[in-house]
């Protein structure tokens, strides 16, 4: 069946903004149940066809990403500072979103993220808060996404996770030589060592490829379609039902509300700028945690003169970076790290708070060496040798394929003015406001993101690496992030938070907002399950919902 | 300007380009005055030097900044106008009597380039001589990736050693 068309003046039963890790599900499962739908998304619709192994196109030239020279950003450590003009935010820009060309580590959170309020108590200079949902209110749409999806794991073998109802669909990934070196340093501290459960096909499943390990996941698109992107697991689904209309190079601009307060559609600029005002008896957004809360704060009228969900001021606020630094490791013998998906073998030991460390948080760690060679090049070698000239190049040269590593993916606390705001000068290509991002860590980010670099160093130490060191540009107060959370949170009060336990804005019956911008805490980062989750869970209610 | 691990993709340019720029017949440069490209290609050369393996010059390195330069990098192109000049001038405080980069002897060019090696100047120079030579075939095969699509278990020597149930 070739794909649905809707008029613009159609009112279609849902919009979507966005059609990424949320998007993409909330696309299939509304029109798997039978409403029309009209996903806008601003990036272009590529295919497997369209990917390449071109590190400079993608890594460099922002192949798959949101394009800084046209979608211009401004950073301040603290509203008290200038904003400068710089790229504060990445995101996967495209039918798919991030999930195309996310590292794929696919864990579920832990049923204490949920409650680290209530069990550690309040933490100076943050605004920790319980979620309104439990880890057992989401725990049967993780099971959904990973069957849905099509992850590879195996259930079980990670000693701190919470209970699960169904095995992963599909085994483990092969080992790597990072994870069999990382297994082997961490067992030898006594730590408890994990398969890594992945967004990746390790054997064939429904319809799709397995992996060919061709080494270019992090950051790429999956040629093949085994990496469990919506792209390749989803769309294709919503599609197929002939109810769901994908609208790619589509640029929102604004929600609009009617005189009765509630959501009447969507404006947005076509690819050839047109403006387009779509109509639609309810709009979801999934528009990542920098572009959802802009769009509300875009989104002004008589009503709302401060935004939608703005009632309160919260929209933007409590925003959460990606934390965690990386540890090189040199071994001996080659391990070829070019090759197959990024992680093997994971570690959870250190994830829960312990308040013996004097601090909030703790990480995830996982082995994995996922430098391509300009990337080596530019940051990986150690400070202390020479950066350029002969010595640098031959051991560049050497050491590529002997290396191994370590990446911490740790606690990011909200701070309330940590924030997505409205550059009140720079624009975008477009002509809107850019993006204005407010971020320094809180004291306990840094804390736990040095303490897990010292574990991280000890376990690739314990696995016999000639030479460990730190990439220094991972560590130290953030500018600039990749996981987007906590920016339009979830709450039961809306003076503290935007939307409500089943992801609707407080004030608006027919406003839905499911992506990174949801999560109460940052966890231990790796949110692309929990957003899926929440997006499983949001599809479900509204089968039933009155809007 | 410190490239970092995350600011990665603050940077620019594309394998297609490095290609069609190196297979280019023609020897015009998009955007350098061609004294000015002898001089960036000097630069280049000290980073990633043609020694015992190919290096900046061998991969034609300064096509790929000329490119570069004239496309994604535009904005820039202020930066290489400025830097060279502020750069030249050190060399000629370093170096009086001198005439170019290209022509002061190598262990000169290294001492220039310790001299500004913590400008932006040098960082971009750095950045484009780093992408131009490893964003492309030979700079894969140099830190040895054998480029194919599909590869199988074991991938390196220590998966391979506990597949055999060696080292635990």
């Amino acid at each position: 069946m070739s794909m649905a068309q809707f008029h613009p003046t159609d009112e279609v039963d849902f919009i979507v903004v966005g059609i990424g890790a949320a998007g993409g599900v909330m696309a299939k499962e509304l029109a798997t149940a039978g409403f029309r739908v009209v996903a806008l998304e601003q990036g272009p619709w590529r295919h497997e066809k369209d990917f390449k192994h071109d590190e400079v196109a993608v890594m460099f030239r922002a192949g798959l990403t949101n394009d800084p020279k046209k979608q211009l950003n401004t950073f301040r450590k603290t509203p008290a500072d200038p904003a400068q003009q710089q790229q504060a935010v990445e995101y996967g820009c495209m039918v798919g979103g991030g999930s195309v060309h996310f590292t794929t580590n696919y864990w579920r959170f832990h049923p204490e993220d949920f409650h680290e309020r209530s069990t550690l108590g309040p933490v100076p200079g943050a605004d920790l808060r319980d979620w309104p949902i439990t880890y057992d209110d989401l725990e049967p749409y993780y099971t959904k996404a990973e069957w849905d999806l099509g992850i590879s794991g195996l259930g079980g073998s990670n000693p701190f996770d919470g209970p699960r109802s169904k095995p992963y669909p599909l085994p483990p990934m092969p080992v790597k030589s990072s994870g069999v070196l990382f297994e082997r340093g961490a067992k030898k501290l006594g730590l408890h060592p994990f398969p890594a459960p992945l967004a990746v096909l390790s054997q064939q499943y429904r319809g799709r490829a397995a992996c060919v390990h061709c080494g270019y996941c992090e950051a790429f698109g999956c040629e093949v379609g085994a990496k469990s992107s919506t792209l390749a697991a989803l769309i294709p689904a919503a599609v197929k039902t002939g109810r769901c209309e994908v609208r790619p190079n589509s640029y929102v601009r604004k929600i609009e509300v009617g005189k009765d307060g509630r959501v009447s559609g969507a404006i947005y600029f076509d690819g050839e700028g047109r403006e387009v005002f779509q109509r639609a008896k309810a709009v979801v957004v999934c528009a990542n945690g920098a572009e959802t809360p802009r769009l509300l704060l875009m989104s002004k009228s008589n009503a709302f003169p401060e935004g939608l969900g703005n009632s309160n001021g919260n929209v933007g606020k409590y925003l959460m970076f990606d934390s965690g630094g990386f540890a090189f490791g040199l071994f001996e013998h080659p391990l070829n790290e070019y090759k197959s998906v990024v992680v093997t073998r994971v570690l959870h030991d250190y994830y829960r708070s312990d308040p013996k460390r004097g601090f909030y948080g703790g990480g995830g760690i996982d082995g994995r060496f996922d430098y391509y060679p300009a990337g080596f090049a530019l940051a990986g070698m150690p400070l202390d040798g020479p950066q350029w000239g002969s010595e640098w190049k031959r051991e560049i040269g050497q050491y590529y394929t002997h290396m191994s590593g370590s990446l911490a993916h740790a606690s990011c606390l909200a701070v309330e003015q940590n924030s997505i705001s409205l550059d009140d000068k720079v624009k975008d290509a477009w002509g809107l406001p850019a993006i204005r991002v407010t971020f320094k860590n809180h004291p306990d980010d840094l804390k736990a993101a040095d303490f897990l670099m010292e574990r991280q160093k000890e376990i690739l130490l314990a696995a016999g690496a000639k030479k460990v060191w730190a990439d220094q540009t991972t560590l130290g107060e953030m500018t600039y992030s990749r996981h987007l959370m906590g920016s339009c949170r979830m709450g039961d009060d809306p003076k503290t938070s935007v939307v409500n336990k089943w992801n609707r804005v407080h004030d608006i019956p027919n406003l839905f907002l499911v992506d990174g911008s949801s999560l109460v805490t940052s966890a231990r980062q790796q949110p692309t399950a929990t957003i899926q989750a929440l997006a499983y869970r949001l599809a479900d209610y509204l089968r039933s919902a009155s809007l | 300007m410190k490239i970092t691990r995350r600011e990665w993709v603050l940077a620019a340019a594309c394998w297609n380009e490095v290609l069609r720029a190196q297979n280019s017949q023609s020897n015009q440069f998009a955007w350098f005055h061609p004294a000015d490209a002898a001089e960036i290609k000097a630069i280049a050369a000290q980073i990633i030097p043609d020694d015992n393996t190919p290096g900046a010059g061998t991969a034609g390195v300064i096509w790929f900044i000329d490119r570069s330069l004239a496309g994604y990098d535009q904005d820039k192109q202020q930066l290489y106008k400025r830097g060279l000049a502020e750069t030249q001038a050190k060399r000629a405080e370093l170096f009086p009597g001198s005439t170019s980069i290209a022509s002061l002897s190598p262990e000169q060019q290294v001492a220039l380039l310790k001299a500004i090696e913590k400008r932006d100047f040098f960082q971009q120079v750095r950045l484009h001589t780093i992408l131009g030579f490893f964003g492309q075939p030979a700079g894969l095969k140099f830190v040895g990736v054998e480029h194919q699509m599909h590869y199988s278990p074991p991938f390196g020597y220590y998966d391979a050693e506990a597949a055999r149930g060696g080292s635990k």
